[in-house]
């Protein structure tokens, strides 16, 4: 017999149990505005093409002035920095160095040969130079550079001249900052890069010995830059950043041929690359690194965004259905839905990853398999819970062009949800005209900023007026030493990285190698290192990058050091920006204006909430006894 | 934390683990064998037996091989396990009493307020009992040892807080032996009195401090126990309360001893250390000839033969220690057992006092010998500096090496007391020379000191032959004792001019000389007390007014005042040495670029480049050579204001700073440590210091200053295995 007390008990406790377990369901349920895109704002209310800041070309006040006009005793002042191209402007190395001039609001000047040079090379803060546009031979070019470094201007060599100039030539050597050419050909099973040059601390890429390699590094064979070149010992004064690991030679590692160095007069640095590490969008990390290696400080503004995209991710079309029957026992919504989706979740998590899900409603938009709204309701549901954000992907598998796919979207959108307001747009490889195309569909009314892949594509920039391009640095699934080099030269240029992982691979596998359970461990490996390496960058969405965009490019801004104290002045934006700090055996104690975070040694990240900016500087590492 | 303070932190440890070994353990464990010990022979009894057994100890595990900490730490609880195993009864009682307490408390029975009130009550009732007893009749004695302390701490303190490095040249050499130590390589230069490093060795490893460490500080506690033996000796000899204060007083604060006779304090070098086992060697051999009846027989007399023997092993003790730590001091215990001898005549040369006597020395001398022996008959040479000194008692001429220490005085020497050449074959000639050895080598140039000086050992000899008159013969012949060994002490002085064979370096027995002076005062004033108030109670106030008069004549005639010695390492540069040894974790590699000294300080730890080799290296940069450091870190260490580094210890500051001029100059050629020695020196600092400008010039983020002070600075270069910087750099000196 139950005593009335004890019925009342129980009926209590069943009665919260019911409350838990399903009203705070319904109630998560009915509070989830996953119809709205939270990311949503129209684009004409952030800067946009107009804001954006060009540098003035000013031809005086170039370098870096002590006492200064209107600067107090001690102070230097950092006047608008101007970098001469001399170089064909076509070369990806020019392109490169005109990008990293304008993001670092340095003035820019482009010439094609060092004899239209003049008397700017003397003014100039840098001469990035392309070695092909320079007559080795001519005593009065080789005189004209020695000119320009014993004036003060650090001259960055893009390329080298032909090793037979080089051995040829004594002056040329003492230049480069070459002792002896060792060998005119060598060749290198991998590259060492030294700390505290590109962010992301030392590392060696190394051809792969060991048998198992692949399955943990699928694809690591591509490298940065050619394993053969010549081997060149470096001379007094150098300091190495990069060498090549000879083949099978039993050699001191300090005599390990030279990739990356400088060479010091004491007035001025003279930087040489040995290869093409700078021929690509790489060279803007470089270019940085060596900027922080020219003064005592460096500052810089950058995006400060780690992206995560998953493009074509989910798909809502229950397509190939054989083959995903045969590989998971599934269909694709289920695969997508009970095997990606938690094992993605779960690790961009643990590395504090937002992810930005390019969802396609179909893969093949020629057959019958038409896109569930339940499963669209569904998606929106979760990714509004874990602060993903949902863009759409211009790609398919058919034929059907992105007009067409967009307006089939478009129709489906209308139809489950009454409408949704789509911010970015993954359009791939897809050429300019058509992205532009596209822009133009309903589907794409709201979208802000398109995110494009391939070499060709600018890092960062105005698509159209009001709609930014951001690029994609790599393939998450497809591990590469080249790949691992782009991410550390962005990560350092521009704080920025962006992986996509494309998860069509899973729906329409091509080979054994697209199962998830290999294509989920390379992804974890990719979030795993960059997650850890490059933790101290804020995550980010595609369209929160878009906003950082934005205002990257809208701002100016300048700064000064009097003894241990940089004062820095942010003008043309409002709301926070960031900064990257780096020193020499320097460390920030106080900063007033924002706050700060270490990247590593001697790199630090700032994030600016005010126009004027005080940081303190101290030793990076104090003595312990005095 | 300042260095200062960390060396103040560092005394303090040092000391407490000295002190708790070589005084707290054997008083702990022999306690109740020395209770017939007055407490100043109890506390000389306890600091012999302990450094007697960790003396033994290292060098039975060296030459074992087996040296370590485990093995020196189960050897040093060895005799207490021992004890507890014989006395395993009361052992385990007082075990069990004390776990029965524990678990009291820990099982609540007793709260934790009421044990601190129960131990609380207990130390109050040992404070106001046998404690304020002891202190009731002790107090001034009490006041009066503190301020002992405190001038002590004073006049030595502030050196050793002050000045951070070595104060003598040979330290490095010191530093060097004790470092193979750690690797069970005694004697790694050949065989040598080992005593001293046996007891830094034991410090180092039991207690982890490293060796550098204690050569730094290891100074002050010695001096301390220097002047503690001292006057632990005098409060056994004098039948005055408070005359000891009177010699000690003088002996630490009057200013008229010239600065070599208590230099050599400011670093803990072996002789000094050897002094402190000397005047126990002397007491415990007058004590046992102050024994009557020591044949056994019944009752008393058994006692007394039991005592006479306890006296004649710590007399063999400390005589071992003597040698065993460095053999001027056995010399000098063997002059004053020939004091002993003439002074206690009547009793020393009786056969069973004699046959026993000779028979505890000489044992005490093989047990010194042993361990060398060993060493010597498995194929180790003889250090260097032993067939030095065996070459300078078998010429017996003039040494050699007198050019340093009193160099500074050379020039003031008088041409008539220079001259050994006269005639001297009167006694007035020969006093005369001695009067003009002590005036030279123990007196700051004053012939009214050196008479003075002399002049009390004379009333000192009298006075014991009055005590002989007046029938107190073992009191009488204490006063002869001293007396003849520090008339033979100043004879030796001497003995270049009186054309005697010459024991050991001329200038060191001024040390000893300095040594004895304030037994030779103490003495004397407690014998003229005695004499006036003989056993009744106002000798006491004698005493005191003796040491009142002895204050006011030191305050009148001058006091002397703390030095701080121009250190063979700049503070700058040991200052660096510590933080560089604290922050860098193991396994990463750091050199040092410097002159010698830090290559032994950092044993173990880093690697050293020698400067001298560096910039050599440097002068052949137009052969194509490049000069790597293939470590992390590289210091360079630099001294704006080089160092005189002479070869004495001086106070002289250096003034030349690193100039162009000194750059200009071509680099030292000679080998060793002759590129260190003053103006090579700083010929070798210009050249550095340019080169580190020239570099910094072309590394200016790479090449950071570490630290740097007006007469200091180093560099830090930081880089890693694969792109070492090469410094083989044209700074415009070196083509």
């Amino acid at each position: 017999m139950i005593s009335r007390r004890k019925f009342f008990s129980i009926t209590l406790l069943m009665v919260t149990v019911l409350f838990l377990c399903m009203c705070l369901n319904n109630l998560k349920d009915s509070w989830n505005d996953y119809a709205v895109n939270k990311y949503t704002e129209t684009a004409e209310n952030y800067p946009s093409k107009i804001n954006m800041y060009i540098p003035g070309g000013s031809e005086e006040d170039s370098v870096r002035q002590e006492g200064a006009a209107g600067a107090t005793a001690g102070e230097t002042v950092i006047a608008r920095r101007k970098v001469v191209c001399v170089g064909d402007e076509e070369e990806l190395c020019m392109k490169a160095a005109e990008e990293w001039a304008a993001y670092t609001k340095r003035d820019i000047a482009k010439r094609p040969s060092l004899a239209a040079l003049g008397d700017e090379g003397t003014a100039a803060e840098m001469l990035v130079i392309d070695p092909a546009c320079v007559d080795w031979e001519s005593d009065r070019e080789i005189g004209l550079l020695t000119e320009c470094v014993e004036a003060g201007t650090h001259l960055v060599f893009c390329g080298l001249p032909d090793v037979s100039v080089i051995k040829g030539d004594a002056q040329v050597r003492e230049l480069l900052g070459i002792r002896k050419v060792l060998e005119e050909e060598t060749n290198v099973s991998g590259f060492y890069l030294g700390e505290g040059f590109l962010l992301g601390g030392e590392t060696i890429y190394l051809e792969k010995e060991s048998p198992d390699a692949d399955t943990f590094l699928p694809g690591s064979e591509a490298f940065p830059g050619e394993r053969t070149f010549p081997w060149y010992l470096p001379a007094s004064g150098t300091k190495v950043y990069m060498r090549g690991i000879p083949e099978g030679a039993a050699v001191k590692t300090e005599n390990y041929p030279i990739v990356m160095w400088r060479k010091s007069f004491g007035t001025a640095y003279v930087f040489a690359v040995n290869g093409s590490f700078m021929e690509g969008m790489e060279g803007m990390g470089i270019l940085s690194a060596m900027s922080a290696e020219m003064y005592s400080y460096e500052i810089y503004p950058v995006l400060n965004a780690r992206n995560i995209l998953l493009t074509g991710y989910p798909s809502l079309a229950d397509e190939n259905a054989e083959e995903m029957e045969r590989l998971y026992s599934r269909s694709v919504k289920q695969v997508f839905q009970e095997l990606l989706w938690p094992g993605i979740s779960t690790i961009l998590e643990k590395y504090g990853y937002k992810a930005t899900c390019m969802m396609t409603p179909q893969y093949d938009y020629s057959d019958d398999e038409l896109p569930d709204g339940k499963q669209l309701e569904y998606y929106l549901k979760i990714f509004n819970e874990h602060f993903a954000e949902v863009g759409l992907s211009g790609l398919c598998v058919s034929d059907t062009s992105a007009g067409e796919k967009l307006r089939e979207d478009y129709r489906f959108f209308q139809d489950v949800l009454g409408g949704y307001d789509m911010v970015s747009f993954y359009a791939g490889e897809m050429p300019e005209e058509e992205i532009e195309g596209a822009l133009q569909e309903e589907m794409l009314a709201s979208a802000r900023t398109v995110i494009r892949e391939g070499p060709e594509a600018e890092i960062i920039g105005f698509l159209t007026d009001h709609v930014t391009v951001q690029r994609v640095l790599g393939d998450g699934l497809e591990y590469t030493y080249k790949n691992d080099f782009l991410i550390r030269s962005m990560a350092t240029a521009l704080g920025y990285s962006s992986m996509s992982f494309d998860m069509s691979r899973v729906a329409y596998p091509d080979e054994e190698g697209d199962a998830w359970e290999q294509l989920s461990r390379a992804l974890g490996t990719t979030v795993a290192t960059y997650g850890e390496e490059y933790g101290a960058f804020n995550s980010t969405t595609a369209s929160e990058c878009d906003l950082r965009i934005r205002q990257l490019l809208a701002l100016d801004y300048s700064d000064s050091r009097t003894d241990d104290v940089i004062r820095l002045q942010v003008e043309g934006v409002t709301g926070p920006v960031w900064f990257v700090l780096r020193t020499h055996n320097e460390a920030i104690r106080e900063m007033e204006g924002g706050s700060w975070e270490e990247l590593e040694r001697d790199a630090y990240l700032l994030e600016v909430t005010e126009k004027e900016v005080t940081l303190r500087l101290g030793p990076a590492d104090e003595r312990f006894y005095e | 934390m300042s260095m200062t303070m960390l060396t103040v932190f560092q005394i303090i440890g040092v000391s407490a683990a000295y002190f708790g070994v070589t005084l707290a353990l054997p008083w702990i464990l022999l306690g109740g064998k020395f209770a017939q010990l007055r407490t100043a022979a109890r506390f000389m009894a306890c600091f012999v037996t302990g450094n007697f057994f960790c003396m033994n100890l290292v060098f039975l595990l060296q030459l074992l091989h087996i040296s370590n900490r485990f093995t020196l730490v189960a050897g040093t609880l060895a005799p207490f396990i021992a004890v507890a195993v014989r006395r395993r009864q009361a052992c385990l009682s007082a075990l069990e009493k004390g776990l029965r307490s524990l678990r009291v408390v820990s099982e609540g029975e007793m709260g934790v307020k009421t044990l601190m009130l129960r131990t609380g009550r207990r130390m109050r009732k040992m404070s106001s009992g046998w404690l304020g007893e002891w202190l009731s009749s002790r107090w001034p004695d009490v006041l009066l040892t503190l301020g002992i302390l405190g001038m002590l701490l004073y006049i030595y303190g502030v050196n050793a807080v002050n000045v951070y490095g070595y104060c003598s040249s040979d330290m490095v050499l010191h530093n060097y032996w004790i470092n193979y130590m750690d690797q069970n390589r005694i004697f790694v230069d050949g065989v040598y009195p080992f005593g001293f490093h046996c007891i830094i060795y034991y410090l180092h490893e039991v207690f982890s401090v490293p060796v550098y460490v204690l050569l730094r500080v290891f100074a002050l506690p010695q001096t301390l126990m220097i002047h503690m033996a001292l006057f632990a000796f005098l409060k056994l000899v004098c039948k005055s309360r408070y005359t000891p204060y009177v010699g000690l007083t003088a002996y630490i604060m009057w200013g008229i001893l010239y600065q070599y006779t208590y230099y050599r304090y400011y670093a803990p070098l072996p002789q000094e250390y050897g002094m402190m086992f000397v005047l126990p060697a002397v007491y415990f051999a007058i004590a046992f000839l102050q024994k009557k009846d020591i044949l056994s027989g019944d009752g008393k007399k058994k006692k007394t033969a039991k005592d006479a023997r306890l006296l004649l092993l710590l007399f063999a003790a400390s005589v071992s220690l003597t040698l065993t730590v460095h053999f001027y001091d056995t010399i000098m215990a063997g002059l004053l057992c020939g004091g002993i001898a003439v002074g206690f005549c009547f009793r020393c040369f009786r056969w069973r006092y004699l046959r026993r006597l000779v028979l505890a020395g000489v044992t005490g001398i093989l047990i010194a010998v042993l361990p060398m022996a060993a060493a010597y008959a498995m194929g180790t040479p003889l250090q260097g500096s032993l067939h030095w000194g065996m070459n300078m008692i078998s010429a017996g001429g003039e040494d050699k090496e007198d050019s340093g220490e009193n160099a500074q005085k050379e020039e003031n020497k008088s041409p008539g007391k220079t001259e050994a050449g006269v005639s001297w074959k009167s006694l007035g000639t020969k006093l005369d020379h001695v009067l003009g050895e002590m005036q030279y080598y123990v007196t700051n140039d004053s012939r009214a000191a050196a008479e003075f000086m002399l002049g009390s050992v004379g009333v000192l000899l009298a006075l014991g032959m009055l005590w002989y008159i007046l029938r107190r013969p073992d009191y009488g012949a204490v006063l002869v004792s001293v007396g003849v060994f520090m008339g033979i002490a100043s004879i030796l002085q001497a003995s270049a001019k009186l054309g005697l064979p010459q024991l050991m370096e001329v200038s060191r027995y001024s040390v000893y000389i300095g040594y004895g002076l304030p037994i030779v005062w103490s003495l004397c004033a407690d014998a003229a007390v005695y004499l006036l108030f003989r056993e009744r109670k106002g000798i006491h106030i004698g005493g005191l007014v003796m040491l009142g008069a002895a204050c006011a004549v030191v305050l009148l005639t001058g006091l002397r005042k703390p030095v701080c010695i121009s250190a063979y390492e700049s503070n700058g540069a040991v200052t660096c040495v510590t933080n560089i040894l604290r922050e860098n974790p193991k396994g990463a590699t750091w050199t040092i670029c410097s002159s010698n000294d830090e290559r032994q300080m950092i044993w173990g730890e880093g690697y050293h480049y020698e400067m001298i080799q560096f910039l050599r290296n440097l002068q052949k940069i137009g052969e194509g050579v490049s000069v790597t450091i293939p470590t992390d870190t590289v210091y360079f260490f630099i001294e704006k204001v080089p160092l005189l580094y002479l070869d004495y210890m001086n106070t002289i500051r250096p003034e030349k700073k690193v100039s162009l001029k000194g750059a200009a100059t071509e680099l030292p050629k000679s080998g060793g440590i002759l590129p260190y020695i003053e103006e090579e020196r700083w010929v070798t600092m210009s050249h550095m210091y340019y080169w580190a400008r020239a570099f910094q010039e072309l590394y200016p983020n790479e090449m950071e200053v570490y630290y740097e002070t007006d007469e200091f600075i180093c560099y830090r270069v930081r880089q890693n295995g694969y792109n070492l910087y090469d410094f083989a750099i044209d700074y415009g000196y070196n083509k």
